[in-house]
């Protein structure tokens, strides 16, 4: 796909090159950014943490990632939001969207396949549940 | 009427037996008590439905009128010219007046039948608004209650996967704080299971509250939509 190829850095690590697979985490929490940070890292991404939803598309345009983790519940713009315009937008839309969020109903999910939402994993999730939905697109 | 409680208060001891001899020949009859006007004491109103007052003196009358809680029916017979009845009225507005006419038995079971009926619903009313107020008081804690489960899985995602980054290097744990984190690491999982149970529960009342709701706006449509 091509985010394998556009969202991707190579860097240099001793011995040989690593393929970091940038994952764009936007959540209004620092706490919960860090945490995810923590658990993605080790597994070979390379990711960054965004607290504010209105600074998205900006800062796609320069991260290019090959995935993001959105949050729903967030001041000024919410995730359902972010997903419904980043999926409307001939630019973003092929960027793979995970919604992480404590909205756990199922009418929640529902909203979040209806905004283009291409996973969704509710929180609390364990490392295993998050890594699993991350996989799946980079 | 079968569960009812009436006074009957009067000094002419024949009222009081004929009244409650008519009252027993009815199907349903309430409980009856008959009492001398001079041993009325205020606070046994609270224990009656309905007081039916007979003949008695009358500073007696005025006595017990106005020891009378307002939530109680009265039935006052008295004669059909009684001159103070007038003044009665409009100085007790629920007191009702049956004429001590040839049929004043019948009458009076008429109209105690309503009045008891009347304090029933009062009742059930009553009973039925402070339920309200109940479920009221129970619908908010239970909202409050969705509202913070968001802030809850948010502090037990902290929790879970902060004891999962420290699980995966344990070789740099002590035995024992390893044992502490996993344990940590599991009651977190069973925090979660019991907040997902509880957001089962919320969404079945939910959605049962929906049915009954919509039951009962598509009732008058069924009702019109009849030949």
């Amino acid at each position: 796909m091509a985010a394998d190829v556009h969202f991707s850095t190579v860097e240099y690590s001793g011995d040989f090159f690593v393929l970091l697979k940038k994952v764009l985490i936007v959540d209004d929490s620092p706490a919960q950014v860090k945490l995810m940070q923590g658990l993605l890292d080790p597994e070979g991404y390379q990711s960054f943490g965004l607290n504010d939803p209105l600074r998205v598309e900006e800062t796609i345009a320069t991260l290019h990632p090959s995935v993001i983790l959105l949050d729903v519940v967030m001041p000024d713009r919410n995730g359902f939001q972010v997903c419904r315009e980043l999926k409307g937008s001939a630019e973003f839309q092929s960027i793979p969207v995970i919604l992480v969020t404590s909205k756990d109903t199922a009418s929640d999910k529902y909203w979040g396949e209806q905004q283009g939402a291409d996973a969704y994993v509710t929180k609390p999730f364990t490392r295993e549940e998050l890594l699993r939905a991350v996989r799946r697109f980079a | 009427m079968k569960n009812a409680n009436v006074l009957i208060l009067t000094d002419d001891s024949e009222f009081g037996r004929l009244l409650s001899s008519c009252w027993h020949a009815e199907r349903q009859a309430p409980s009856i008590a008959v009492l001398n006007s001079s041993l009325w004491k205020a606070q046994d109103a609270e224990a009656f439905d309905l007081v039916v007052l007979g003949p008695v003196g009358e500073a007696n009358l005025s006595k017990i009128l106005s020891s009378l809680n307002p939530g109680v029916a009265v039935i006052l017979c008295a004669p059909a010219d009684f001159r103070e009845m007038q003044q009665l009225r409009s100085r007790y507005p629920r007191l009702l007046h049956v004429p001590l006419r040839d049929d004043w038995t019948q009458t009076l079971v008429l109209v105690a039948g309503e009045s008891l009926r009347r304090v029933r619903a009062g009742r059930q009313a009553k009973q039925a608004i402070s339920r309200a107020a109940q479920s009221e008081r129970e619908a908010v804690l239970g909202r409050y209650m969705a509202e913070m489960k968001h802030s809850v899985n948010n502090a037990l995602t902290s929790i879970l996967g902060n004891a999962e980054l420290l699980l995966l290097e344990p070789g740099q744990l002590s035995a024992q704080s390893l044992h502490q984190i996993k344990t940590m690491h599991s009651m977190t999982l069973r925090i979660n299971e019991i907040m997902q149970r509880f957001s089962s529960l919320s969404s079945e009342m939910r959605e049962a509250e929906n049915a009954s709701q919509a039951e009962t706006e598509d009732l008058p449509e069924s009702l019109s939509t009849r030949p």
